[in-house]
């Protein structure tokens, strides 16, 4: 039986789908009886979507860079 | 945002059409600077991306569409970051810099390896409700710059290009358990501080 600490050292790969059926069931076999690794489980999923939904801040010089790009390959077809 | 298709978009920067260079570095400027990063550092990342972007000009009629544009972007500054890389490739270390709030660490942990105490749970639990708390994402931005350049690197490749495991070791030129240590430790850091601000409200 896999211990908490062993599913969270597997997580990432849970989450990346890396793990192996045998490991894929051990994980589930273990989520199914422990809260506290379901609650991380959908902590660490929740983590990622607020990485995801983070706004990328931008150049401020995105349409400086278009323009001379654009001008750029005009210039060299 | 939308990543636009690049059928539509490939033409229009043929074409030399301003808009069509803004939609692709709004798409992609993000994972060109995120890869970047990684090989080079922060200090010569922009130099590098200016350099690829010039190159991407260069050789875009050269363009096969064998591969999407976003990849033919992200080897293009991956190749022009190790040009810019005269010194021997740095080792990938994988010694972990501090966060903010730490990690999840042993000490989580009981001797048997269960949890010592129960995971608390967080009050809000969509992206977007979390995120409307200008404080917490400045403290995950200040989280992200706490990693190592190759750390946030991969982090950001994976969580927000969405970029799979493979091309990231292509990319970044570092093994897949690289990638896999170095994405696993930075996710725990972000999750161990959206736990903290979750506990106490604060950064």
């Amino acid at each position: 039986m896999l211990t908490c600490k062993e599913l969270v050292a597997r997580s990432s790969d849970l989450l990346d789908g890396e793990l192996s059926f045998r490991e894929r069931m051990a994980v589930r076999r273990h989520l199914m009886l422990c809260r506290n690794c379901r609650r991380f489980i959908k902590q660490m999923k929740l983590t990622q979507a607020v990485i995801r939904h983070m706004p990328e801040s931008q150049g401020s010089d995105l349409d400086d860079l278009a323009a001379f790009l654009a001008q750029q390959r005009r210039d060299n077809p | 945002m939308g990543l636009p298709a690049d059928v539509d978009l490939l033409p229009r920067l043929l074409a030399g059409e301003q808009g069509a260079f803004r939609e692709l570095i709004g798409a992609y400027q993000g994972a060109m600077r995120a890869v970047a990063y990684a090989i080079v550092g922060q200090r010569y990342a922009d130099e590098v991306v200016q350099d690829a972007w010039l190159a991407v000009v260069r050789n875009l009629s050269g363009f096969q569409g064998r591969s999407s544009l976003k990849t033919w972007l992200l080897t293009i500054v991956a190749n022009t970051a190790r040009s810019r890389l005269r010194q021997n490739r740095r080792e990938v270390l994988l010694d972990d810099l501090p966060a903010p709030h730490g990690s999840v660490g042993d000490a989580r942990f009981a001797e048997d390896g269960h949890w010592a105490a129960t995971v608390p749970a967080w009050h809000e639990d969509t992206p977007e409700a979390l995120l409307t708390e200008d404080e917490l994402r400045e403290c995950l931005e200040k989280t992200l710059l706490s990693l190592s350049d190759l750390q946030r690197s991969v982090v950001l490749l994976r969580e927000r290009q969405g970029l799979e495991l493979e091309d990231i070791c292509n990319l970044l030129e570092i093994s897949l358990s690289n990638v896999r240590v170095l994405l696993h430790r930075g996710r725990l850091k972000l999750f161990a501080t959206l736990e903290h601000f979750e506990e106490t409200g604060q950064c």
